[in-house]
């Protein structure tokens, strides 16, 4: 189990002017800034939880999965994981744990990627059985069966993510922390290791903790979602309450045989889009059946859905702080 | 805390990894090898404008001279080897690489500093410095029974992790000011106050240069001891310091590790 509780992570940095000048100015003198990159985050995650760890650039959620990795101190607060505290970097916790970054590699470059899964082996200390059964699986898992001894370099980037995760797993942790483990990967690529990543979870019970700019990978993977916004959490809770707590409302996309003006689909609710053929339409749930009754009776109706307002536009309402933190 | 063998074992899969990596350049592996062994003829002048002139430093005869710049230039050898990844980890702070590493159960400093092994580097230096010592130990008519072999290979290990452990102390300033290529300039150039023997310098230089900065510990004591030229207290020194700076920097790295705040992603 994750327990967080009131972490904080400041960093400290100086400020320069542009030009000659200001770097003149900053061999004598440097004003000295504090940034508060997470500001008394809590919260908790049980076993075989797999939660979206959201938010906008700059928010904060690289920093808190690096204090919950061990890899950063941090400034304030306390985070339990199974009795350990990460930043004591303890052996035990770090067999526990893997955490893979989108942005970072640690296979040998030059060497095909069965090296490197064998140099996690020697420092894991993975017995010789183990190892080859979890090689042998997770690359048929991975479909990358094929690709274990060509050089990394070779290798695509979709490939060489995929290679990325196998290597991450070598010692089978209880605990994954995955940073935009999809960011630059093709459509395909990210089904695959979406795929992956469900199936392993549901497998092993691996407890997971996901960031991604990308909500299909949210949407694929997880019930659960935490968002934080300029280092403050904003929202922790099932991703399908989201529109619940921005206050329910639903779109309602109508099909006209004749021209519509746009004064007159004001009067029903937002207007989100328009067009000759019709238009679409913001509405509060409980208003949707009266509003759907009168475009019915008073305009020339051809078709009509009600859909919920997608999750991606829900989330970027957190993000741009049109709620108040929950 | 890990055994010895696991360290061993993980040392060998570093080196076979370095020697593949290596070997898939042949090119650059030969480029490597040709540019440090024009540095090591450099280095060779000296003993050779030494040996023509007949000059003698003190009690140093010229086949003396030999046999410590050999030591010199077999411990650049052996330096040369993991001094790659001293360089590269300054850029690795910088880039915030130590992420991936940190979260590895094993010793984040072994990790760092040998995984990257250099041997175009390497073997000229070592095999033209160990011609040298064998060369010059028989033409200066050096004791080579048991106990005189020993003790000189014995202070060269303690060179080594001597070497290791000072040299590894500028780097760590990196931790907190990052970009620090005039500290380590001003740090490899003190490397090359070991290419003549200590004798050459005066009384306070190789003081502070035995005591304060033992760089000369690194490839004079092992000459010294066969010469019969180390006294009790230098002997205890020689075998101390490669301790005691192996301390600092495993204390100063674990201090400079709080101050690693990565990189933004």
């Amino acid at each position: 189990m994750i327990a967080v509780e009131h972490l904080r992570k400041e960093f400290s940095y100086y400020k320069k002017a542009t030009g000659i000048k200001g770097s003149l100015q900053n061999v004598f003198h440097r004003e000295t800034l504090t940034k508060e990159a997470v500001r008394d985050i809590s919260f908790s995650v049980e076993k075989g939880e797999m939660i979206g760890f959201l938010g906008p650039n700059g928010a904060g959620k690289t920093t808190t999965l690096k204090m919950l990795s061990g890899i950063l101190y941090p400034t304030g607060g306390k985070v339990e994981i199974d009795g350990f505290i990460p930043w004591e970097r303890k052996n035990e916790f770090k067999r526990r744990i893997s955490i893979v970054m989108g942005q970072k590699n640690q296979l040998w470059w030059d060497l095909p990627a069965s090296d490197s899964f064998y140099l996690n082996k020697c420092i894991f200390g993975v017995d010789d059985g183990t190892y080859r059964d979890v090689v042998t699986e997770l690359a048929e898992l991975l479909d990358v069966r094929e690709l274990l001894n060509v050089q990394v370099r070779r290798l695509s980037l979709g490939e060489r993510m995929k290679m990325e995760l196998l290597a991450a797993l070598i010692h089978q942790p209880d605990i994954l922390f995955l940073d935009e483990p999809t960011i630059g990967l093709d459509i395909l690529s990210q089904k695959k290791i979406r795929e992956f990543l469900r199936i392993y979870n549901q497998q092993r019970k691996t407890t997971v903790i996901i960031t991604s700019h990308y909500m299909a990978d949210i949407e694929a993977l997880c019930r659960r979602a935490v968002i934080i916004n300029q280092g403050q959490l904003v929202y922790d809770g099932q991703l399908g309450d989201i529109n619940r707590v921005l206050g329910e409302r639903k779109l309602l996309s109508v099909k006209t045989s004749g021209e519509v003006n746009e004064k007159q689909w004001e009067n029903f609710g937002r207007v989100r889009e328009i067009s000759a053929a019709g238009a679409v339409l913001e509405v509060p749930q409980e208003k949707v059946k009266a509003v759907l009754g009168a475009i019915l009776s008073g305009l020339p109706v051809e078709d009509f859905t009600v859909t919920e307002i997608p999750i991606e536009e829900s989330i970027a309402r957190f993000y741009q702080k049109e709620v108040a933190t929950i | 805390m890990r055994g010895l063998g696991y360290y061993c074992r993980l040392m060998g899969v570093f080196v076979k990894y370095s020697l593949m990596s290596a070997l898939e350049y042949r090119a650059n592996f030969i480029a490597g090898m040709t540019v440090e062994m024009g540095w090591m003829i450099i280095k060779l002048l000296y003993v050779a404008i030494i040996y023509k002139a007949g000059t003698s430093i003190g009690i140093l005869t010229p086949d003396h001279i030999l046999l410590f710049v050999g030591t010199y230039i077999f411990m650049t050898g052996i330096f040369m080897l993991y001094f790659g990844n001293f360089n590269a980890l300054p850029g690795m702070i910088q880039q915030g690489e130590l992420d991936l590493y940190i979260v590895k159960p094993v010793s984040l400093q072994f990790l760092v500093t040998m995984r990257r092994l250099e041997f175009a580097y390497m073997l000229p230096n070592l095999v033209a410095g160990t011609v040298m010592i064998v060369t010059g130990w028989r033409l200066a008519g050096l004791p080579a029974d048991p106990f005189f072999v020993a003790g000189f290979l014995f202070f060269l290990v303690c060179g080594c992790l001597l070497s290791y452990s000072l040299f590894l102390l500028p780097y760590l300033l990196a931790f907190w000011i990052v970009s620090l290529g005039g500290i380590v300039d001003i740090a490899n150039a003190m490397w090359d106050f070991n290419n003549m023997p200590s004798m050459i310098y005066g009384k306070w230089g190789r003081r502070i240069g035995t005591y304060v900065l033992p760089i000369f510990v690194i490839t004079n004591f092992p000459g010294l001891f066969l010469m019969g030229e180390l006294g009790l207290g230098a002997c205890l020194w020689g075998a101390g310091a490669p301790v005691l700076f192996f301390i600092i920097s495993r204390r100063l790295w674990k201090m400079a590790l709080k101050k690693y705040s990565s990189a933004s992603s």
